[in-house]
C-alpha cells in the first residue's frame, strides 16, 4: 500500500516537474524561439492565402537564424484578435496583416505599432502608389504599415446576359458604354428593358462606396469635419438611383443569397476589385467564360488590399522589419502575384511582363494585368477620417433601409445625414 | 445545503476529547488532523472560488472601474476618470433603449414558448415510449450543434429570395416576408433559432426532475379521475417547481445575453448593428459594437453594468413570481 502511494506520488511529482519544464519552455518560446543558438521565431498573422508558403523557405535558407511561423486565420478573427492583443499589451504576432477597410482603426492606434519610418521604410515611399502609402500614415506622421497588395476596381459583367438584352458584349465597347455614372444608369435601364425587367446590378452598397472613393473628399475632410454634402452626396444619389430605377437586385454582398444570384444570373454586373475574380470563380464555377471585365465609370478605384504591420509589443521588431522589407521587394511581389494573383501596391511592377501580359481565361481572357493596375493608378488620394468606419457603417445601413423599401427619396438622405452626424460625434 | 454537514463535522471535531498526549510532545499529528478536518473542506471548494474570482469577480469589478473612465482606443489622449459620464451618455442613448426593447422582445418570444414546449415534451418523454432513450438523447441534438452552423442554416431558411420559409409562404398564397427588414419578423426568426436550440435542453432538465415525482401521486390522482392534462398541471408542475425556477433563471440570463444568433443572422455580422436600423440589435451586440467597433471601452463597460443590473433585477422578479405562481407563497 505504502509503495503504491509513494509510486503515485512520484509519478505526480514527475508530472508536475514535466509541466513546469513545459511552462518554462513556453516562456522562452515567446522570447527567442526556444532554441538555444539564438534563433528567432517570427509569428506572422494573416488570412486566406498571401502566397507566402513557398517564399518562407527561401528566406529562412538565406537567414538560418530566423524561423517563420505562418498563421493563416479567418479575416474577421485576425483583425479582432489583433485589436485585443493591442489592448492587452501581449499576445500579438511579430507581423500582422491589416486589411484596407480596417486601416483607419489601426492607424488611430499608431503608438501601439512600430513606426516603420524608424526602421528605414521611408526609402520605399516613392515606390508606392501615393494613396496607398498615405492610408496607413497616422496624423502624427507614424507609418503603421507597408502595402503588399491593392484591389483596383473594375466592373465584371455577364456577356451572355448583356447579349440577350441587346447590349454590346465586347469589353472595349462596354467600357465606352459607361464613361460616367449617368451613362452607367442609362446602360442599366437599357438592360432592364431589353431583358424584360431583370436586375442590372447586385446591390447598391458597393457602388455607394465606389463612387464616394472616386471623389476628391470622402466622408471627412483633412480637417476631420464631416462633409456629407460633398462626395457622400454624389455617391448617395447614384446608389439610390440604382434602387429607385429598379436596377438593383438589392442583395447584400458576401451573403448566401448574393452567391446564389451570382450563380444563376440574378444580376448582370457588379463592382469588381482584382480579388473578386477569385471569389466569382469559387462561387460560380458554372459561369466560366460568360464573364468579362470592363473599366469602371468615373475613372479609377480601389477596394481592399492589405498591409504588413509590426506591433510594437514584439521583441524582435528589427528581424520582423527585415522580413517585411524582403517581402515587398519586386521579386517577391511578382512571385506572390503569380501564385495567388494579389496585385502589388508598387506601380513600377505593373510593367513587369508577368503582370502586364496576364489574362484571365475565366473572364473571357480579359487583360486583367492591365485593367486593374490602370484603375489602381487612377485612384484619387482621399483623406480617411478617424471616424470614417463608423460613419460608413451608419450610411450604408440607411442605404440598406432604402433597399428594403422602408424609406426613400429626400427623407432617406436626411436620415443618412443625421445617422452620419451621430456616428461622427 | 453545504452549511449543515460542515458544521456537523466541525462540531464533532471540537467535541472530540483531547487525547492523553504524552508530556513534552505537542501532538502535531492531532493538530494536523484537526487542521485537516477544519480546513480541508475549504481547500476542496477553493478551486471554484479561485476560478470564479479570477474569471468572474475580477472582470466584474475591473469593468466597474473601466466604466468610470474614458477609455477610447482610437484616441488615447482622452484617457482619464470621468465619474458617471459614461452612464449618463449610455442612458441617454436611444440605441440602448432600442437594444433593450429588442432583447426583451426576443426573450419573451423565445423563453415563453420554449419552456412550455419543453414541459410538454418532457411529459411526453416521461411516458412509456418505444426507443425512449434514443428519443431522450435526440432532443439534445440541437443543443450540441455548433451555434454558428445552425445559425447559418436558419439564415438560409429565412432568406428573402430563395429561403425555404418564403417558398412555403408563397406556395400557400401568402406574401413574401423580408425577415431581416422588420422588427417583428426578425425577432420571430431569432426567437425560432433560440427555441429550436434550447427546447430539448430544458426538456431534459424537466424530465430529470419528473423522474423524482412519486408514482403513487399519479395513481391516486388517476383513481380520483384526474385527466392526463390535470395531472400535468396539478401534480407534475408543482412537484418540479425548483427545476422550473432553475430553467426560468437560466433562460432569463441567456435571453438577456443573447448574442451569437442575432449577430450571425445579420447580413453584415462584422458590424454588429443588428439589421439596417437596429431591428434585432440586442444589448450584448450593442456592447460589443461600442467596445470593439467604435473602440469606446469605457462606454461599453458602463453598458455591461446596466445589463448586469437588469439581469439581477429580472432574476429577483422571476424568483418572486415563480414562488407566488406555482408555490402558493410557501417558503
Amino acid at each position: 500500500m505504502f509503495t503504491l502511494r509513494s509510486r503515485s506520488v512520484r509519478a505526480l511529482a514527475a508530472g508536475v516537474a514535466a509541466a513546469l519544464v513545459l511552462t518554462a519552455c513556453a516562456g522562452t518560446h515567446d522570447g527567442d524561439g526556444g532554441s538555444p543558438e539564438g534563433t528567432v521565431t517570427l509569428r506572422v498573422n494573416y488570412w486566406g492565402d498571401f502566397g507566402l508558403d513557398e517564399l518562407v523557405p527561401r528566406y529562412t535558407a538565406a537567414h538560418p537564424h530566423i524561423r517563420i511561423q505562418l498563421n493563416a486565420g479567418d479575416y474577421s478573427q485576425q483583425h479582432e484578435d489583433l485589436q485585443k492583443f493591442l489592448v492587452a499589451g501581449s499576445g500579438a504576432p511579430d507581423i500582422a496583416a491589416i486589411d484596407e477597410s480596417q486601416a483607419v482603426q489601426f492607424r488611430n492606434q499608431a503608438s501601439k505599432f512600430v513606426n516603420l519610418l524608424d526602421k528605414g521604410a521611408g526609402a520605399y515611399e516613392d515606390d508606392y502608389l501615393p494613396w496607398n502609402w498615405q492610408l496607413l500614415r497616422s496624423p502624427e506622421g507614424r507609418q503603421v504599415g507597408l502595402g503588399t497588395d491593392v484591389g483596383g476596381q473594375a466592373i465584371c459583367y455577364r456577356t451572355d446576359l448583356f447579349e440577350a438584352a441587346g447590349l454590346p458584349t465586347d469589353r472595349e465597347k462596354v467600357s465606352a458604354l459607361w464613361p460616367t455614372w449617368e451613362a452607367f444608369l442609362a446602360a442599366g435601364k437599357r438592360y432592364e428593358q431589353g431583358s424584360g425587367g431583370k436586375k442590372f446590378v447586385d446591390g447598391a452598397g458597393l457602388f455607394l462606396e465606389m463612387v464616394i472613393r472616386q471623389q476628391p473628399v470622402g466622408y471627412f475632410g483633412p480637417d476631420e469635419k464631416l462633409a456629407m454634402d460633398g462626395g457622400p452626396r454624389v455617391g448617395w444619389e447614384l446608389a439610390t438611383a440604382l434602387v429607385a430605377e429598379g436596377l438593383s437586385a438589392n442583395l447584400q454582398p458576401f451573403t448566401p443569397e448574393w452567391n446564389a444570384a451570382m450563380k444563376n444570373g440574378g444580376f448582370a454586373a457588379l463592382t469588381c476589385p482584382a480579388w473578386m475574380q477569385g471569389y466569382i470563380q469559387g462561387q460560380a464555377p458554372n459561369t466560366k467564360g460568360r464573364w468579362d471585365i470592363a473599366y469602371p465609370p468615373g475613372g479609377g478605384g480601389n477596394l481592399g488590399g492589405s498591409f504588413w504591420s509590426i506591433p510594437a509589443q514584439g521583441r524582435h521588431t528589427d528581424e520582423a522589419y527585415r522580413f517585411v522589407e524582403w517581402l515587398i521587394q519586386p521579386e517577391q511581389q511578382i512571385a506572390i502575384f503569380k501564385k495567388v494573383g494579389n496585385l502589388p501596391s508598387q506601380p513600377a511592377l505593373y510593367d513587369d511582363p508577368a503582370i502586364r501580359d496576364f489574362r484571365n481565361p475565366f473572364f473571357n481572357d480579359a487583360p486583367v494585368g492591365r485593367i486593374f493596375p490602370d484603375t489602381a493608378r487612377k485612384v484619387t488620394p482621399q483623406y480617411q477620417g478617424r471616424l470614417t468606419d463608423q460613419v460608413r457603417t451608419a450610411v450604408s445601413n440607411v442605404l440598406d433601409q432604402v433597399q428594403q423599401g422602408k424609406i426613400s427619396g429626400p427623407a432617406a438622405w436626411e436620415k443618412a445625414r443625421s445617422e452620419a452626424e451621430r456616428a461622427a460625434r | 445545503m453545504p452549511a449543515t454537514p460542515m458544521t456537523a463535522v466541525r462540531r464533532s471535531a471540537s467535541h472530540r476529547a483531547p487525547p492523553p498526549a504524552s508530556p513534552g510532545r505537542p501532538g502535531w499529528r492531532i493538530r494536523l488532523s484537526r487542521w485537516d478536518i477544519n480546513y480541508t473542506p475549504y481547500l476542496l471548494i477553493a478551486p471554484f472560488f479561485v476560478l470564479f474570482g479570477v474569471f468572474g469577480l475580477f472582470p466584474l469589478l475591473y469593468n466597474a472601474v473601466v466604466s468610470l473612465r474614458t477609455w477610447r482606443l482610437d484616441d488615447p489622449t482622452r484617457d482619464g476618470w470621468t465619474g458617471l459620464d459614461n452612464y449618463r451618455a449610455v442612458l441617454a442613448d436611444d440605441r440602448l433603449w432600442n437594444a433593450m426593447g429588442n432583447t426583451i422582445g426576443i426573450f419573451v418570444l423565445s423563453s415563453g414558448p420554449q419552456l412550455v414546449l419543453a414541459l410538454l415534451l418532457a411529459a411526453l418523454l416521461n411516458r412509456r415510449l418505444r426507443m425512449r432513450t434514443g428519443l431522450r438523447m435526440g432532443v439534445l441534438l440541437p443543443y450540441v450543434t455548433p451555434i454558428t452552423a445552425s445559425t447559418v442554416v436558419f439564415g438560409a431558411l429565412f432568406a428573402q429570395q430563395f429561403g425555404l420559409v418564403n417558398n412555403g409562404l408563397a406556395s400557400v398564397g401568402l406574401a413574401q416576408v423580408d425577415f431581416r427588414a422588420e422588427k417583428w419578423s426578425s425577432w420571430l426568426a431569432v426567437a425560432t433559432m433560440v427555441n429550436w436550440r434550447y427546447i430539448g435542453y430544458n426538456a431534459l432538465i424537466y424530465l430529470a426532475a419528473m423522474q423524482a415525482v412519486p408514482k403513487s401521486l399519479y395513481e391516486a390522482a388517476a383513481l380520483d379521475g384526474a385527466s392526463q392534462w390535470q395531472q400535468l398541471w396539478r401534480i407534475t408542475v408543482p412537484m418540479i417547481r425548483p427545476a422550473v425556477l432553475f430553467t426560468i433563471i437560466l433562460s432569463t440570463i441567456g435571453g438577456m445575453q443573447l448574442f451569437t444568433e442575432p449577430l450571425l443572422f445579420d447580413t453584415k455580422p462584422r458590424e454588429a448593428t443588428g439589421g439596417s436600423d437596429g431591428q434585432f440589435q440586442t444589448i450584448a451586440m450593442l456592447i460589443y459594437r461600442t467596445g470593439w467597433k467604435e473602440l469606446d471601452l469605457g462606454r461599453a463597460a458602463a453598458m455591461s453594468w446596466v445589463l448586469f443590473l437588469v439581469i439581477v433585477g429580472l432574476a429577483v422578479v422571476n424568483t418572486v413570481l415563480t414562488n407566488r405562481l406555482s408555490g402558493g407563497g410557501r417558503r
